[in-house]
């Protein structure tokens, strides 16, 4: 038991894909999970029943006694978004390692080729970052970086403003400049189930203003893009994340990343995190 | 330490970068345009990525991940994200020693003075792995050392042997030019599934 790590709210499915109750895990533990009368349930492997939310189209449990709500994301409200549930693809890597290259833009052009970065578009300006103690959270702002492709409704290239949110240790929600409505904000989460330390379940979700694609279609675009993380992701060494200065060496452009990890450090959030140099 | 054979020249042409290891050291093997070979640590010191997912653009191996492209003594040259910058000496891949010698690249994890293995003259005819330590091999042949073990049967073959993790090697097979290709590579599998334990 570790309230710094037990005490936090866990996706742990997609109310749409629930039908028959299902094992899975979560901190390397075994739960059940279902639903009766169109109310989700969890149990952990005692069987006693631990505490859900439904929110943001997923299914969210805790082994612990989670000391705040959920957190919210009261722009996904706005009328004319289309919340898309993108499923899941579980991947070979700490939680968060996957959290972390959701924070990062400089891959774009080399992972994402032609999508979401193209060469020679490749620098990263700074850019702001803060932990803001008040709400105990990370955000990044005026992120701004060239896309070919930023999104499913975007006709052409153009340069999309980024905005980071780390909510919740293996939680992210980005803001993000709409092609069809440049004054707006689309938005997309990763949302990151522990199921090990060096195993996790990834539940992409977004808030869209976008009136011409199919459901499917922005599905499979997100669908692409993470399954191109995901080669990276599980070829990462080590597999946890190093929490230590002197194993990775970051720069300028990594300046979300490096808050993210000294913020993890701060709160004792040690799962899937490498804190000696090996 | 000797010698290992770590790859054979044809699987790494020009451009190319495949993965390979010695034992639990992971290595990415590389091949400049101007076909110089070069064994690296197989890890990008930026975020921890294989580099042997990574590309050869002039001569420099660039990681797949952030596209941080490495000179061939390791160095970080240049840094995509920040294209004006000069990257600090500190940020650079172990390397280690690498040499090409008849059609096998050899690589030692530590500085050696030892000559190159001699071949004879022997060419590769193919690699194969084998699920035994390379000690045992070594042992099977009555060799004490694995780095090459000429093999005088009704074949004339010299094996070079890199041991791999979990108990586990790879073989390079070496035969004379004029060898028939075709019954040493049967020989070897042969050889394989005698090891092993298991049939033909």
């Amino acid at each position: 038991m570790n309230a710094a790590i037990d005490n936090h709210w866990y996706p742990v499915a997609m109310i749409t894909g629930i039908d028959a109750p299902r094992e899975t895990l979560l901190l390397g533990k075994k739960i059940t999970l279902g639903r009766e009368d169109g109310t989700c349930w969890v149990l952990d492997a005692s069987g006693a029943e631990l505490p859900t939310v439904e929110r943001f189209g997923h299914l969210w449990t805790s082994p612990g006694q989670p000391n705040r709500d959920l957190f919210t994301i009261p722009e996904a409200d706005n009328p004319g978004r289309r919340l898309v549930d993108v499923g899941s693809v579980k991947v070979k890597c700490s939680p968060l390692r996957a959290v972390e290259n959701f924070l990062d833009i400089a891959h774009f052009p080399f992972v994402h080729t032609d999508i979401l970065g193209a060469e020679p578009h490749t620098e990263v300006d700074r850019y702001d970052v803060k932990i803001r103690e008040e709400v105990d959270e990370v955000w990044a702002t005026k992120v701004k970086f060239y896309q070919p492709q930023a999104a499913k409704s975007a006709a052409g290239g153009i340069t999309t403003e980024y905005m980071y949110r780390v909510p919740a240790p293996t939680c992210s929600v980005l803001y993000k400049t709409c092609p069809p409505r440049p004054g707006e904000w689309d938005i997309i989460t990763l949302f990151v189930q522990p199921l090990t330390d060096e195993w996790c379940e990834v539940w992409p979700w977004m808030a869209l203003y976008d009136d011409d694609s199919t459901m499917s279609e922005m599905v499979s675009f997100q669908q692409l893009i993470f399954m191109q993380d995901r080669s990276i992701l599980e070829n990462q060494i080590p597999r946890k994340l190093p929490l230590d200065p002197g194993m990775e060496v970051p720069t300028q452009a990594d300046m979300t990343s490096v808050a993210y990890r000294r913020w993890l450090k701060k709160i004792g959030y040690t799962y899937g995190a490498q804190l000696v140099a090996a | 330490m000797d010698w290992v054979a770590v790859a054979l020249t044809e699987d790494v042409p020009p451009g190319v970068v495949i993965p390979s290891r010695i034992e639990d050291t992971d290595l990415a093997i590389w091949c400049t345009p101007s076909g110089r070979y070069h064994a690296w640590s197989d890890r990008c010191p930026h975020r921890g990525m294989r580099l042997s997912h990574g590309f050869v653009r002039g001569e420099t191996l660039a990681c797949i991940y952030h596209g941080w492209q490495y000179n061939e003594t390791g160095s970080c040259d240049y840094i995509p994200a920040h294209p004006k910058l000069t990257p600090p000496d500190t940020i650079c891949v172990p390397t280690y020693t690498c040499a090409e010698e008849g059609g096998v690249i050899w690589v030692s994890l530590t500085d050696t003075d030892r000559p190159l293995p001699a071949l004879g003259g022997r060419t590769p005819v193919r690699s194969l792995p084998v699920n035994m330590s390379a000690a045992d091999l070594a042992a099977h042949f009555g060799a004490t050392t694995f780095t090459t073990i000429a093999v005088v049967s009704d074949v004339d073959v010299l094996l070079a042997v890199q041991p791999c993790t979990g108990g586990t090697c790879m073989v390079h097979a070496l035969a004379a030019a004029e060898a028939d290709r075709s019954s040493v590579s049967h020989w070897l599998e042969n050889l394989r599934a005698t090891l092993e334990g298991v049939p033909a």
